[in-house]
């Protein structure tokens, strides 16, 4: 079995479900019975749920979300100056 | 001028690039480092920092992606920068969390934390949520924004976001916890009243 200790510090480095499987049970069981840490780490372990199933959909998510946040007009006409003239030094170059 | 059209006809060249991937990239970039104008510098390095790199792409990843993970190289660039400019100060209150006997022992900031009063995990799949989440997500003030942002959006390890924030793997969890604390705080305040608004 962990200790809370073990138990915090192993979700501190990493996303719980990246453990290896065993681990990842002792965990689930750690913070299921712990009357000390498991309401604490059960919110990072869901915490991290939340996070892991946003960076798998974030494309999605931002493009509903976020529909007016693009380039503007200006940006666009300079970025794509830029990589003109950056394509045209690669071929001088 | 590199030319990959040669190994691999369905990649684009860098002259259409702003038109196809400006947009992605940018709303990527604006939704971690919140500034449209340092944003969209962000969008530019990538498209250059592309070309030279262009040699090196083997067409084994979406080109979009490919780009993508150049960008997520400038915007840990860029949080690094901007905490050179402005250090991480440590708060009193978590100076005092820190020094805390139970945090010492067992490395829980709180054995009470605030209960979630719906399940988050069930909303998953329901489109309202996640605009809320991005809504709290900007809302996370620096260092706690950029903590979150590197170690849980980014995906870094605590040594690498250390590194760049040059703090101690002792307060990245405190930060951490404190932008849980915040976003569930949040998250559940709107997403409560979100009929009443
Ligand atoms: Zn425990």
């Amino acid at each position: 079995m962990f200790t809370c200790k073990q138990v915090s510090k192993s979700l501190q480095q990493k996303d719980y479900k990246k453990l290896p499987l065993v681990k990842r049970m002792f965990l689930q069981l750690h913070v299921k019975l712990c009357v000390f840490c498991g309401k604490f780490n059960r919110q990072v372990m869901e915490n991290q749920d939340i996070c892991c199933h946003y960076r798998k959909h974030e494309e999605e998510i931002l493009e509903y979300t976020h529909p007016d946040s693009v380039l503007n007009d200006e940006h666009k006409t300079i970025i794509k100056e830029e990589i003109a003239k950056n394509l045209k030094s690669d071929l001088e170059g | 001028m590199p030319n990959v059209e040669k190994e691999n006809s369905n990649i684009k060249q860098p002259s259409e690039w702003v038109d196809l991937y400006g947009d992605y990239l940018y709303r990527y970039a604006l939704s971690r480092l919140k500034n449209p104008e340092v944003a969209a510098d962000c969008v530019q390095d990538t498209f250059l920092a592309g070309i030279k790199a262009l040699d090196k792409f083997d067409g084994r990843l979406d080109i979009k992606f490919w780009l993508r993970g150049i960008m997520r190289n400038k915007i840990v660039d860029q949080i690094r920068k901007s905490i050179k400019s402005q250090t991480v100060d440590i708060s009193q209150e978590d100076e005092a969390l820190m020094e805390s006997m139970w945090f010492k022992y067992s490395g829980i900031a709180t054995t009470n934390p605030d209960p979630w009063e719906f399940n988050p995990r069930k909303q998953f799949d329901n489109k309202e949520f996640w605009a809320v989440f991005i809504e709290c997500v900007d809302h996370l003030k620096n260092p706690i924004k950029q903590a979150f942002v590197l170690k849980m959006l980014e995906d870094k390890t605590t040594e690498e976001v250390c590194k760049v924030m040059d703090i101690t793997p002792n307060y990245l969890w405190v930060l951490i916890h404190r932008a849980r604390e915040q976003l569930k705080g949040i998250l559940k305040e709107k997403w409560l009243n979100r009929d009443s608004v």
